[in-house]
């Protein structure tokens, strides 16, 4: 099998969770596919530097990441961050509020939650990578990974909870 | 054990191993609000794995399947096919170049060429060969000690002659009432062992080394060549002697 054979057959199947990664990401179809598309032909480019047989599904979400990174610093602004004082709500008015919440609730909480936190439980709850293929992927240490995603599901939690009261 | 939530959220995820999770599991089982949070932790991921995947954009895969054609890079073995040719060629022109049939023909195509013309071409006019031995020494190129005349031929001028390799060769002209022969001074090497003649284009062309040069001789009769040759080895051969005495 030629190099351009063996691209296809290794990245094409992972085409579906790029494009719902890449949505997430930037909430519109049209970005999305010109994200997926950056992404794979910057893959193709540095094909050589992947080894087969390892794990192509975070090799790709790690270039789509840095491209997302870099084309949000470029128009002058980094993922958000938030000061959070605290942990949050440990308890409950939420614990309702998520069981009760429909799949539109939950898609509109996720976009009150900063990216930083959101990526990373998207990372983790959606695409099911581990800390240790998140960390690698966000290019954090898998301490801040398992803090993050800690701080994501408070956010979204809290705002599950305000959505219902 | 205090209250830690990022371990709580840990021991969601199947993170936490050996005595860590004993002793978060042993935690929670004696606190309700951190049972509570992992109980919430768990159902947000329940939540988020039953979102839907966005539906794929139509056509998105033929797409990508054409920008990663449109990307590709030619193979190393494509390169080489499509490169062998112009290679050929250029391995044949540098073959042919140094092929003395080739370059005889070359000459005897400028000679007819040059004194084709109304007017010879020339750029420099002189019966004085010190005179285009200068010329040409300002343009940067040496020509042996050429004579002024060889028989009814006498010296009239020169020019930069321009060769399919876009080097020059300098082309001297001689002429009588009836004939017309060229020297030039051959810009490159040229396989031959000595000298070389043939007949070319219905010219006698004669190629020979003398000093460093490689000096070609073209003119339509046998004889007026074979009689410069000797004209110009004498000449060379006077050239030497001041030092032999």
């Amino acid at each position: 099998m030629n190099r351009d054979d063996a691209f296809e057959a290794e990245v094409l199947p992972q085409l579906r969770g790029l494009f719902g990664m890449a949505y997430r990401l930037t909430r519109n179809a049209h970005d999305a596919e010109d994200l997926v598309q950056e992404t794979l032909l910057r893959a193709y480019r540095a094909f050589d530097s992947y080894r087969p047989g390892t794990n192509v599904r975070a090799w790709l979400y790690t270039i789509m990441n840095r491209l997302r990174t870099d084309a949000l610093r470029r128009r002058g602004r980094s993922p958000q961050t938030v000061e959070l004082v605290g942990d949050g709500p440990a308890v409950s008015p939420a614990h309702e509020a998520v069981i009760t919440s429909g799949r539109e609730d939950v898609s509109r909480a996720l976009e009150t939650v900063p990216e930083h936190f959101r990526d990373a439980v998207l990372l983790r709850d959606v695409e099911d990578f581990t800390y240790s293929e998140i960390a690698s992927i966000l290019g954090v240490p898998p301490g801040t990974v398992m803090s993050r995603i800690h701080r994501g599901r408070a956010l979204l939690r809290e705002a599950l909870a305000g959505r219902k009261s | 054990m205090s209250c830690d939530a990022e371990r709580v959220t840990a021991l969601v995820d199947g993170v936490l191993e050996g005595a860590d999770r004993a002793e978060t599991e042993t935690h929670l089982a004696a606190c309700g609000a951190c049972r509570a949070q992992a109980e919430e932790e768990r159902e947000i991921r329940a939540a988020l794995r039953g979102l839907p995947a966005p539906e794929l954009p139509a056509g998105l895969e033929g797409r990508v399947r054409r920008l990663l054609r449109g990307a590709r890079r030619p193979s190393p073995g494509v390169v080489a096919r499509r490169l062998l040719p112009l290679a050929a060629v250029l391995v044949a022109g540098l073959w042919l170049r140094g092929s003395a049939p080739v370059v005889a023909w070359e000459l005897s195509r400028d000679h007819d060429h040059c004194f084709s013309k109304a007017k010879l071409p020339a750029e420099v006019w002189a019966g004085d060969p010190s005179v285009i031995a200068e010329w040409f020494a300002e343009r940067g190129r040496q020509l042996p000690l050429l004579p002024a005349s060889a028989g009814q031929l006498m010296l009239v001028g020169a020019r930069r002659c321009p060769m399919p390799d876009l080097s020059f060769a300098p082309h001297v002209y001689y002429a009588s009432a009836r004939s017309q022969l060229s020297v030039f001074l051959v810009p490159h090497d040229v396989r031959l062992e000595q000298h070389f003649a043939s007949r070319s284009r219905g010219n006698t062309v004669a190629l020979v080394r003398m000093g460093g040069s490689l000096v070609g001789v073209v003119a339509e009769d046998p004889d007026e060549v074979a009689e410069f040759v000797s004209r110009l080895r004498t000449s060379v051969a006077r050239l030497d002697v001041p030092s032999a005495r």
